[in-house]
């Protein structure tokens, strides 16, 4: 497997001359990033297909986002223009702020623990690895799509509201990488601790929580038109980090001058403490790199070797190769931090992404007194959004071999048959999340007051969740790639993230359409489907999953090794 | 079993990444009952070659044959006799030691009972037992690869194949390695492992291949490779190598 690749080049000056250090600049780390991009591409066609791929995709939401920010601009409604550069904006910085902790992962092209032992200061490190952070496709595409804004200062206030416009969003654009960069390294050194693992979940969960009460507030403004109000809104959102760079042109538009240098240096001191922030969580990741590994087991009683593999909760499993598959899985699933962020996800997202369509949905119309629980949300609405519960479990086993890396190589050496190395991964992660999708249904059936719908619920998981293993079998086969070997559960390779990102969203695409016959039968088949949807929905999903893993299986078999290389890092 | 069958057999195994030859055509045979040594400088292609014998990267062209089945049209019959420690691959090192053998050893479908024999014998001996439940992820490198060799061993295989089991091993642990493979042989098994410590392949080997730039330069058993002289001299002269340096490194004396 000794893929020759060239080193790329150290930063450090090179030392010809011993006594002069030439300083390092972010420009170093930039053309760093580069070249490790370029080198990746070399010879690998379908690697640069992705990269297009996903270009293409970000070029396309770019435009689409210029065009929704510069519509106030465009269409001379300067009503508009501080709500939608305020709210546009702010959303943006959110969505960098809490996507790449459950979506995407941020792009480690190049990773802090590298460079622990070059005599870097720290400020160095860190305004280099920003620079470096910068230079990528969603930034890029960010930055074109907030330049909407800039289009809306200009048309409502000439050219100088433009200027300052431009320097809002890329000052904005500043801040969006940070906070991502920030947020990823924090959590990442939280969850590498086992103790603080479990804060790190609650704090997830209270995030999400607070995704509830803020979208019913939205409704309601939307709900009584209020714009005044929403204006007032507005105007709060773009004094605080997440509108401030973003409001600055309308601003200037509007006659308010005075408030572009404060709204400066809110976003300067912004993007100061993130850095700041970082920068403290960088260093314990690059120092952590060296012995990060999980504190030491506790003692108890030792049995023999296979009595100790075997996890409480599979003590009926046959002592066997699907056994010891599953018992492996199983431990991994909790021991690996990369694999237990991704559970954590599941189960926040799981929860309240079906609470905030159904839930949310419901209080909308309570001001026009209608019936709250038959308006708000349905047999259909429920399925949908438990269809994307469902789709969003499955889809962690799209890179499940990746998560093994060069370990997979054990399976290889002993032969083991693809149909079993399958079984047994869906098996093994199905113990911890069937659990959650119950919890899921359950508890969503209570909050609706809908006990009657517990089957339609549940019937809608298990199908979708059936049908995702099956899809994402084959994605995780013909799909895989190597995962760094760092300790941030969150990091990505190769600087392809955004292609990977868009593979990601093809496979829940086709997983879902998969699971849409649930989706249909809520709607055509009316209350006889209360009862023949659990029945049907379980032996829909374990029929899809044991096909998928019988015909993945056999393509499985036939490009092992080719899979064992696509999941090896490249060292 | 047959001795006139060559526990593995090579034929030309080729491979090329990105254009650039790996391993161009290498032929070998390890006769059954030997400690063959592999032997080349880094970049040699001794990792691909093995990797390619044992099922772990598909070659461009040629077969292996593991005592007489072929490792790529019957997988399963050959991956039974053969025992194997690759390098620079990580073990399932979020398990402990007890049970990562116990992973493998049900993962080729071995007895339960056996296993917890075998394993707790061989953590016994390769004193990996006051590891206890520690994690692989914190071993030792030394003991990392005594773990590692000891997932090799332990469904008894016919086969063992080896890269690099010294590398990074302290004496004590080296020592312990040898007296085990030296036992394993004894007892009928044929061990193919690579190398570039010269002194080790000189103790242990009876046979010995030296390959560099991907074809093997010289074959045969150790007498035959060494003659007269040390094998150093011999592998340094085969692969070319330069032995002093002249003026261009004079800054390194300040």
């Amino acid at each position: 497997m000794a893929v020759p690749v060239t080193a790329p080049e150290v930063p450090a000056s090179p030392t010809t001359d011993a006594d002069r250090v030439r300083p390092v600049s972010a420009r170093h780390f930039v053309k760093l990033k580069l070249r490790v991009m370029g080198n990746n591409f070399r010879g690998q066609g379908w690697r640069i297909a992705m990269f297009v791929g996903g270009v293409i995709a970000g070029l396309w939401f770019a435009v689409l986002g210029f065009f929704l920010l510069a519509a106030p601009g465009l269409a001379g409604e300067p009503t508009y223009a501080l709500m939608v550069s305020a709210f546009g904006g702010g959303l943006l910085v959110l969505g960098w702020l809490l996507l790449p902790l459950v979506f995407f992962g941020v792009d480690e092209t190049l990773d802090p623990a590298r460079f622990a032992l070059l005599p870097l200061s720290r400020r160095t490190l860190v305004t280099g690895l920003f620079a470096a952070a910068l230079v990528s496709v969603p930034a890029v595409a960010a930055l074109v799509a907030t330049g909407g804004l800039v289009l809306t200062a200009g048309a409502l206030g000439g050219p100088a509201a433009a200027l300052v416009a431009a320097v809002g969003v890329v000052a904005g654009m500043l801040v969006c990488v940070a906070a991502s960069r920030a947020m990823t390294s924090a959590f990442a050194t939280m969850l590498r601790s086992r103790r603080v693992r479990d804060l790190a979940a609650v704090l997830l969960a209270v995030a999400a929580a607070l995704f509830g009460p803020l979208q019913i507030a939205v409704m309601a403004a939307l709900q009584d038109a209020d714009w005044t109000r929403l204006t007032g809104v507005a105007r709060v959102v773009g004094w605080t980090p997440f509108g401030a760079p973003w409001t600055m042109g309308v601003d200037v538009a509007e006659g308010r001058a005075w408030a572009v240098p404060v709204k400066l240096l809110v976003t300067a001191a912004t993007i100061g403490a993130l850095l700041w922030w970082w920068s403290r969580s960088l260093e314990s990741a690059m120092v952590g790199a060296a012995s990060s590994g999980p504190a030491k087991q506790r003692g108890g009683p030792v049995g023999g070797a296979v009595t100790q593999l075997f996890p409480g909760a599979l003590g009926w499993a046959r002592r066997g190769r699907f056994g010891a598959l599953m018992a492996r899985e199983c431990r991994y699933w909790w021991r690996d931090a990369r694999r237990r962020a991704n559970l954590i996800t599941i189960a926040v997202i799981g929860l309240f992404v079906p609470l905030m369509v159904n839930v949310g949905g419901t209080n909308l119309p309570s001001d026009s007194g209608l019936d709250l629980s038959t308006v708000g949300s349905s047999p259909v609405l429920v399925s949908v959004s438990l269809v994307f519960v469902g789709v969003l479990a499955s889809i962690t086993l799209a890179n499940q071999f990746g998560f093994d890396g060069s370990a997979y190589a054990a399976n290889v050496v002993a032969g083991v048959p693809g149909r079993l190395e399958l079984r047994a991964r869906m098996a093994a992660f199905s113990v911890y999340v069937v659990p959650m999708l119950a919890v899921v249904a359950i508890v969503l059936g209570v909050v609706l007051g809908r006990p009657a719908w517990l089957g339609v619920m549940a019937g809608a998981l298990l199908a979708s969740y059936g049908a995702g293993l099956a899809i994402n079998a084959f994605v995780s086969v013909l799909g895989a790639y190597s995962l760094p070997e760092t300790s941030n559960p969150f990091a990505m390779n190769t600087g392809a993230g955004v292609a990977k990102g868009f593979l990601t969203l093809l496979s829940m695409i086709a997983s879902a359409v998969a699971a849409l016959p649930m989706v249909i039968a809520a709607a055509l088949l009316g209350d006889a489907w209360l009862w023949l949807a659990l029945p049907f929905g379980l032996a829909y999903g374990l029929g899809a999953a044991l096909l998928g893993a019988y015909l993945a299986g056999d393509v499985l078999d036939r490009r092992t090794p080719e899979l064992l290389t696509a999941v090896t890092p490249r060292r | 079993m047959t001795h006139e069958q060559p526990a593995l057999a090579l034929r030309g195994l080729a491979k090329r990444f990105d254009g650039k030859v790996a391993v161009a055509g290498v032929d070998l045979d390890v006769p059954a009952g030997s400690f063959y040594g592999l032997l080349g400088p880094n970049g040699a292609g001794k990792t691909t070659t093995l990797s390619m014998a044992v099922g772990l990267l598909r070659p461009d062209a040629g077969g292996a044959w593991v005592l007489g089945h072929d490792v790529w049209a019957d997988p399963v019959r050959a991956k039974q006799l053969l025992g194997v420690m690759p390098d620079g691959v990580r073990l399932f090192d979020r398990l402990n030691g007890a049970e990562l053998l116990a992973y493998h050893g049900l993962l080729r479908g071995m007895d339960p009972a056996v296993v917890d024999q075998r394993a707790a014998e061989l953590l016994d001996v390769l004193a990996l037992g006051d590891a206890g439940r520690t994690l692989v992820v914190d071993y030792s490198a030394g003991m990392k690869k005594k773990i590692g060799l000891a997932c090799a061993l332990l469904h008894g295989p016919r086969l063992l194949v080896l890269d690099e089991p010294f590398e990074a091993v302290d004496p004590v642990s080296a020592a312990l390695i040898r007296d085990i493979l030296h036992r394993y042989v004894v007892g009928g098994g044929t061990v193919v492992f690579s190398s570039h410590v010269m002194e080790v392949v000189e103790r242990l080997c009876s046979h010995v291949a030296i390959l560099a730039d991907g074809t093997i330069k010289r074959v045969g058993t150790l007498t035959e490779v060494r003659g007269e002289r040390s094998l150093e001299d011999v592998f340094v002269e085969v692969v070319g190598g330069r032995t002093a340096t002249g003026e261009e490194l004079a800054w390194l004396s300040r």
